[in-house]
């Protein structure tokens, strides 16, 4: 160290001597104070450096926090706005990341949520459908309408008797919680709270009306809740039960609470607070769980199984019956389409029947036969029919043989719509015939060439004209004569057939005849053999009732064809003579 | 582990206010005037053990100091609570723990002067609190408007009286 800033000097030397001055003391404060002020300077920078300050803050925040965290709740109050914003941010930002890092907790309280919800609208449903289909249930469902409330709830509401929602075991002297049941889908509150309320009731009850101390609270209700107290010695049971339990339910309190101060006396009088041990008392609480509806569950659900069978027999027995209805209709309808003569325009079903509308010819088939035939009931159906003429060759047939009506020996054939007749018919049918088949709906022409019209007076004429002779005392039938005869006979029977069509008789004569040669008696035997011979070879058989045949040997006919012949050979003849009768009273017109 | 405290103080004290934004509320404060009482729930965690205080929150009555003593009975600690506002509540705060004590016996217990929020409004002077402390009391100075003192309060009653049961 210099003495030298003690030293006298002048002016420019005292100048001079004052600078030196100053770096003397700068060195020497340089020489006491530089660790100091190596010291200061880092402090300043660090207090001005943001970066460096920050990582000072950095080490001590999270040891800051945690210090006054315990102390008060002032940091909480204080960060709160900012988590809850920084919070709302982040959501907004970056929602994936918020929804990964809660899932976990959220995932499993959803699936509970869910569950118990299910758990919930299952009894809902369960009551619904037990109710729904009942007259009762109707009546029910118009309430729920006109109040507003769940079906569910008006059915649960009717048809509950009781049930026991939830039932807590209370330590008598804490208030304290020591078990809790619930039955399922009950909303719960705190049952901790509630428990401690309870309590506080039961001891208000007793402090006010002075009760001793075996004086308890029994019971107490609150609109359709009935809360049941079955005491204890150290502990009570309490049942919160909905609608009108009854008394019989009060022995499972009883019994319940005997048991469990058996079961648990020890832990019931070491309690300090410790509620593990009562999670053994779970299933006497349990047993109190019971709930009685109006109808016992198992025979509402017998009931349902044979209302269900019977609805389900009665679907099963009216579609079979439909099935078979319709396929029988469809059957029907398919004969009708198809049979000649009927035309349906118009088929369908309608409530409880059917209806049908078409054409039908007067002499097609009777669609009510048909249907009663196909095994359908004539009283469900309607139908209309409107007439018509059907052009099917048997409807024309059959039209024809209704307006001419011809006789048996008469044939008649279409031939494209030309009625052809053969065979024969009197000339009085065969005249009509050709003046009305053309008029006949379906039949263009007529045509009868090879029908042999036949007269009756002709036939009568040709039949008492002829003769069968014999030879002289023979009353056989010689060939020739045969042969005359079956001309003769062929006559007989369109006479025959010409009068049973016009209901007239024919009285057919066969007259025997002998010459005078030899006796008169043996002549008369004589003309009734040769009579009879020719009556054989006849054969009265073959005509109808129209038709009688008789013999003879005497007559005016005979006398006066014998006496036109003066010959013997005249005489040995048999004649015949046919008349015709006219029907007795007939006031109709013989149709030919 | 549960755990029956009783909240005890004067009428208007804030017993109620002080818990309410700190428990499981369930019933309304009518309960109060009607049964006297309103029972809540405070979940806590002391040293990793789960303990439910389950607190009676009696009707307070500074005239004519009355309590339930059934609602007394079963309780592993009690609360007494002092507004700080108000000097008289010290002295029903005093008698109460006598009246407690003398039912109870020595169970745990903790004070809590309300209203720290406005302590410039305090009529409770620091003289009397520290003769509360010379008595060896648990005593907190807290607010319900804040939150203040509340947490430690339930803590610190709850933690003497586990290790009391042990």
């Amino acid at each position: 160290m210099s003495n030298e800033p003690f030293k006298t000097h002048s002016f420019s030397a005292t100048a001079q001597g004052l600078e030196s001055s100053k770096e003397d003391w700068s060195e020497l404060r340089s020489l006491l104070l530089a660790p100091e002020q190596s010291q200061l300077d880092e402090l300043r920078e660090r207090l001005d450096n943001p970066a460096i300050y920050a990582r000072d803050v950095s080490r001590v925040l999270p040891d800051a926090f945690t210090l006054r965290g315990k102390g008060d709740q002032h940091l909480a109050t204080a960060l709160a706005p900012f988590v809850e914003e920084g919070f709302a941010a982040a959501v907004r930002k970056s929602p994936r990341a918020i929804v990964d890092a809660i899932a976990p907790i959220m995932g499993p309280a959803i699936r509970q949520a869910i569950v118990r919800t299910l758990q919930s609208m299952m009894q809902s449903l369960n009551y619904s459908l037990e109710q729904s289909l009942s007259a009762r249930g109707l009546h029910w469902r118009i309430e729920a309408w006109r109040t507003g409330r769940p079906f569910a709830e008006v059915v649960l509401l009717h048809t509950l008797r009781y049930r026991v929602e939830q039932v807590f075991l209370i330590h008598r002297e804490t208030g304290l919680l020591l078990h809790h049941v619930a039955a399922d889908s009950v909303a719960v509150q705190d049952q901790h709270v509630v428990s401690g309320m309870l309590a506080a009731i039961q001891s208000y009850v007793q402090d006010s009306f002075g009760a001793s101390k075996d004086q308890t609270l029994d019971h107490f209700q609150v609109g359709e809740w009935t809360v049941w107290i079955e005491e204890g010695s150290q502990a009570f049971l309490a049942g919160v039960i909905q609608g009108a339990p009854p008394t019989t339910l009060r022995q499972h309190f009883r019994d319940a609470m005997d048991r469990i101060q058996v079961q648990q006396a020890d832990a019931l009088s070491d309690f300090h607070g410790d509620t593990a041990p009562f999670t053994a008392t779970h299933p006497y609480l349990e047993s109190c769980l019971l709930a009685h509806y109006e109808a016992p569950p198992q025979r509402r659900a017998m009931g349902k199984w044979i209302l269900g069978g019977v609805l389900l027999f009665g679907c099963a027995w009216w579609g079979w019956i439909a099935y078979q209805s319709h396929a029988r209709w469809s059957h029907f309808l398919t004969q009708l389409k198809t049979e000649p003569g009927v035309v349906v325009t118009l088929a369908e079903s309608t409530l409880g029947g059917y209806r049908l509308e078409g054409l039908r010819d007067p002499l097609a088939k009777d669609p009510s036969t048909m249907l009663i035939a196909a095994g359908l009931d004539p009283s469900k159906i309607t139908a209309m029919w409107s007439p018509y003429y059907a052009l099917h060759p048997s409807l024309i047939t059959t039209r024809v043989h209704s307006m001419l009506q011809p006789p048996k020996t008469v044939t008649l054939t279409l031939e494209s719509n030309i009625l052809v007749a053969s065979g024969s018919a009197s000339v009085e049918w065969a005249r009509d015939a050709r003046h009305l088949a053309p008029f006949i709906p379906g039949i263009s022409g007529y045509r009868d060439d090879s029908l042999m019209a036949i007269s009756i007076p002709d036939l009568l004429l040709l039949v008492n004209h002829s003769v069968i002779r014999f030879n002289s005392g023979s009353s056989i039938v010689e060939p020739p004569e045969l042969a005359k005869l079956q001309t003769v006979m062929a006559a007989l029977r369109n006479l025959d057939l010409a009068a049973s069509q016009s209901g007239r008789t024919v009285s057919l004569e066969v007259l025997g005849s002998a010459d005078e040669t030899g006796p008169e008696t043996m002549n008369l035997q004589l003309s009734e053999s040769r009579a009879h011979a020719v009556l054989a070879a006849i054969g009265g058989k073959q005509f109808s009732a129209a038709t009688t045949i008789t013999t003879g040997i005497d007559s005016p006919f005979l006398k006066q064809q014998r006496g036109s012949a003066g010959r013997s050979a005249d005489k040995r003849i048999v004649l015949l003579h046919a008349t015709l009768t006219e029907p007795p009273n007939t006031g109709e017109a013989v149709r030919p | 582990m549960q755990k029956k405290v009783c909240m005890l103080g004067g009428f208007a004290v804030g017993k109620t206010s002080l818990v309410r934004r700190f428990v499981t509320s369930l019933f309304s404060e009518q309960y109060h005037t009607t049964i006297g009482v309103s029972v809540e729930k405070k979940a806590l965690s002391v040293d990793g053990e789960d303990v439910t205080l389950m607190l009676w929150d009696l009707y307070g009555d500074d005239e004519f100091q009355r309590i339930r003593e059934s609602y007394l009975r079963g309780s592993s600690g009690y609360i007494l609570v002092v507004d700080g506002t108000r000097k008289e509540t010290l002295a029903t705060a005093l008698t109460l723990q006598q009246t407690v004590e003398g039912l109870l016996g020595p169970i745990p217990f903790a004070v809590i002067v309300n209203k720290s929020d406005v302590r410039a409004e305090w009529e409770v002077d620091d003289a009397a609190l520290d003769e509360l402390r010379q008595r060896g009391w648990s005593l907190f100075l807290g607010s319900a408007k804040t939150g203040d003192g509340v947490e430690p309060l339930f803590l610190t009653l709850a933690d003497r009286m586990l290790r009391q049961a042990v």
